[in-house]
Order: C-alpha cells, then structure tokens, then sequence
C-alpha cells in the first residue's frame, strides 16, 4: 500500500524540520548566527491516466488524469541571511557588520573561512584574533604600546600610541561578498567555507559595491525570533503525528483485509 | 451472487487509491505552494453475471480522475529576499531539461552566476522567457506587485508570472512543479500580485484530511464486512442444497 511509504516519508521530513527549528532554538544566542529554515518538494506522481489522453474513438479526452504522489521530500534547507539585531557591548575589538559581507578568517588548514562574528580579541603576539584564536586576514598586529584602538566604518584600523598626538593607521580591514551568501557551506564555530554554489568571494572595502560597513563595540546578534520558532515546531510535531495517524489508517485496512473469512 | 463481490471489490480498490491521495495531501501539509488533490470516482455499468431474470445492470465504481484544488494558500513571512508568493492565479515558469515547468513555489536562491534558480538549480524565467541575471553588487533586490525587478533606482527585469485557461491541463511532475499537457499557452497575468519576502503555504486542509481518512478506513471495513456476509450466504446455500433429505 503505497499510504505507508508516503506517511513515512511525511514523518522523515517533519522530523527533519524539527532537528532545523531547534538548532535554531539552540542558537538563539549565538553572535553572528543566522537561522535555518527546511523547504519541501512533493515527490514523483505516478500518472495512472494521463490528463488529455483520448478515451474513445469519437475524440473524446480524459478532462483530469489520475495522478497518485509518491510524498514528500526535504528540498533544501536555506540560511536566512537577514540582518541581526546590534547589541551593543563597549568591547574596543568588537565589530558587527550592518549589511552585506563576512570578515576572513584563516583556518590552522590554512584555508580561509568567512563569518559574521565579529567578537574579536588579540592574541599574545598582539594579532586579531576570533574566539578560537583564529587569525583575521588581512593580518592586523596591535603593538603592545597601544592606549586606545579605533576602527572605522570602512574598516580602517587605527591606534593611538602614549606620546603621539595624530593617531596611527596599522592596518585595513576587508569583507568578502558572494553572489549566492546563502549557499555557503557553515563548518560550525559561527564560520563558513566558499562552496560550488555560493560563487567566488567578492573583497571590498566596507560600504562599497554594496558591502556593509563595520561598527565598532556592537555584536550581531543571532536573527532567531523565538515565537517564530516555537509555533514552527508546534505545527512540526503536529503534522507529524497526522502523518503517523496515516500509517494508522493504512495498518487498519490492511489488517481487515487480512481478517476477510474465506 | 459473485456480483455483490465484485462490486466490493471496485470499492475496496478504489479506496485504497483515497487513502494513497490523502496521506499524499497530509505527507505534504508543510510544502510550500502545494495544491490538495482529491479522486473523483464514477459508476461503470456492466450486465450482470446472470440475466435470465433480467435483474437491472449492475454499477461497479471506479476512480475516474483527479480533482485538484487550486484554491490560495496561506501567505507566511519569512523575510528573505528571494522568498516569493502569488496572490491570485498564476504560475511561476521555470526551465528545466525536459521543458518549461509551472510552480507556485516561489522559493528561489542565486546561483554561482547571479541566476535566479529554483531549490534544484533550475533557472527562472522572466516575462519574455529568458533567464533573470541578478548583479548583487548593485544594491538590495526589491520585487514589486507586478514582478518587476529593481535595485536601488536601476530596473533590472521583469519576472514572468503566467496563467492557464484550463487548470485541469496540468499535471505535477514533482519538485513542487506541474506540467502543461495540452497545446494551450500560458499567458501573462493580468493582476497577479507577488509578495516578496513571503511563502505560499500548501492549501491542505488538515482536518478535512483526517475526516477523509476515517471516512475511508470505516467504509474499508464496511465493505469488508458486507463482502464476508455474501460469502457467507453462498456458503450456506451450497450446504442446504447439497443436503440430502
């Protein structure tokens, strides 16, 4: 009876929805976190009659064929690159991206991965850093005699040093830019890797072709709307348990079936 | 005798292909722009097995077709650009290998190249049937009612939104799209209204799905039960007769 493979497939997606909604829930705190949604597809129709096929001689046609579908299948699961609240937190090396763009970082493998987390902080030999000490590219070194640091909108970086009165430029900070942000493939640790279908990284200058611009001591927080959510997985859990009634209903007819006295 | 089987039996399989369409409706009560199908069954006349007597003919049933409720679903919010849904009639065209599709369906991403696909990859036609190239570095993409395409003060294309004279011309094909299966052409739509930033959630009404699925399952067993008491009948009639006095 195909009814049990069809509800069995309803119950793997809905279950998957359900895995989605609370890594977002999860997440809700989370800088630079952007929240998932899962998009479904119907599956292959078997076509029992087909819609316009002739159903005599005369030229008369089926008006309706008879389709029967197969279920449903989990289409894709999209990022939802809407922009987080600013949370402002007086934190000198903290950085949030109002707009379009990721900072770069460089991975231990040497590769390099992008990310919206802009909670930033110096390691000992005074680089900037991300919260797993991974170093933002271009390269930026903070000398130890530093009194204050400022980074402006379009991402320069300047220090003030005790005994200079102009501030001095140590460094320009970048964001990259993809056609397709939302195809970007997330490694976990708020960071993401160029993939086939985000397209080649665009550099720029914050606040032109489009890119964002840089601002200092706020974070962006995580985009998660928690009621949102939470009636999304309401309505999960019920769909799924309306696909399990089907498994139900089909188990049901058979077993009648079964019961048929000869 | 064996008639009353018989017709059971058209009942029983046709039931069995109710049950296979809702647990298709409710399998897909989450997906965006799906549209509810229902069966539509008809009688078959045939002559009896026997007609000595000259009993009326007998009606089996049988699934004559498909009705598919075009009705408009729920609009969501999700807020993403590429997040499309039709108010009104019309369909979205998209190109695939085997042929232009129709969807309701409006959730679309940018490829590596700046096209507007689908969630599979296929391209999405703009009004005049070609691709629709996107440059993001051109600022913000704002679709307005009527599709038409624009970032920041610079127009940048139309998208095609299409409608059919006979709906009953379209077959799904899966993926959330449907076929068109006869010689009519799509034409553009007079007053669709597109939505950006929102979803159009499938039109299955949950409730009516599981009334129908009880329906089916209690007829199922009905009939199951009417079957076993025609062959009850016939089983008894051969031991009378056969009894000798």
């Amino acid at each position: 009876m195909q009814a049990l493979r069809t509800a069995a497939t309803g119950m793997s997606a809905q279950q998957l929805n359900v895995e989605v909604i609370s890594n977002n829930i999860a997440n809700m705190n989370t800088v630079g976190f952007k929240r998932q949604r899962a998009e479904f597809q119907d599956l292959l129709y078997q076509t029992l009659e087909r819609a316009g096929a002739q159903s005599s001689d005369q030229g008369t046609v089926v008006p309706t064929g008879l389709q029967v579908g197969a279920g449903v299948k989990a289409g894709s699961i999209y990022r939802i690159v809407e922009q987080g609240a600013m949370t402002q937190t007086g934190n000198k090396l903290d950085m949030a991206i109002q707009g379009r763009g990721y900072l770069q970082v460089l991975l231990p493998t040497s590769e390099i991965a992008y990310t919206r987390a802009g909670n930033l902080s110096l390691n000992d030999q005074g680089q900037l850093v991300t919260s797993e000490g991974y170093q933002i590219q271009p390269s930026i070194v903070i000398p130890p005699e530093a009194t204050d640091i400022s980074i402006s909108k379009s991402g320069q970086v300047q220090i003030k040093q005790a005994g200079a009165t102009a501030p001095s430029i140590v460094g320009n900070l970048e964001l990259a830019t993809f056609v397709n942000e939302g195809g970007l493939e997330a490694i976990g640790d708020n960071l993401y890797l160029e993939s086939g279908s985000s397209g080649a990284p665009n550099l720029s200058v914050p606040g032109v072709d489009g890119t964002g611009v840089l601002l200092q001591g706020y974070t962006e927080a995580s985009n998660v709307d928690a009621v949102s959510e939470v009636t999304a997985l309401i309505v999960a859990q019920r769909a799924y348990e309306m696909n399990s009634k089907v498994i139900t209903a089909a188990d049901q007819m058979l077993s009648t079936a079964n019961q048929v006295k000869s | 005798m064996d008639n009353a089987l018989y017709i059971g039996l058209s009942r029983q399989m046709t039931l069995q292909r109710h049950l296979d369409i809702v647990a298709n409706n409710i399998a897909n009560a989450d997906t965006s722009g799906f549209k509810t199908e229902e069966p539509i069954f008809r009688t078959e006349p045939k002559s009896p097995a026997r007609t000595a007597d000259g009993p009326k003919p007998i009606k089996f049933v049988i699934d004559a077709g498909l009705a598919r409720d075009f009705s408009q679903g729920a609009l969501r919010a999700t807020n993403s650009t590429l997040d499309l849904a039709i108010d009104g009639a019309g369909f979205f065209r998209i190109q695939t290998p085997g042929g232009e599709r129709y969807t309701r369906d409006g959730h679309f991403r940018l490829d590596e190249t700046g096209r507007i696909v689908t969630q599979s990859g296929q391209p999405v036609l703009d009004a005049g049937g070609a691709e629709v190239i996107i440059d993001p570095k051109k600022g913000a993409l704002e679709i307005a009612r009527d599709g038409s395409m624009s970032q920041g003060i610079e127009q940048v294309g139309r998208l095609g939104v299409v409608v059919f004279d006979t709906l009953s011309d379209l077959e799904k094909s899966g993926d959330n799209q449907f076929r068109n299966t006869s010689n009519q052409q799509p034409q553009p739509a007079p007053a669709s209204l597109l939505r950006q930033g929102m979803l159009e959630a499938s039109n299955v009404n949950p409730v009516l799905q599981v009334t129908d699925m009880m329906n089916v399952t209690r007829a199922y067993e009905s009939l199951a039960r009417m079957m076993e008491s025609t062959q009850e009948l016939s089983r008894r009639t051969v031991e009378r007769l056969g009894r000798v006095e």
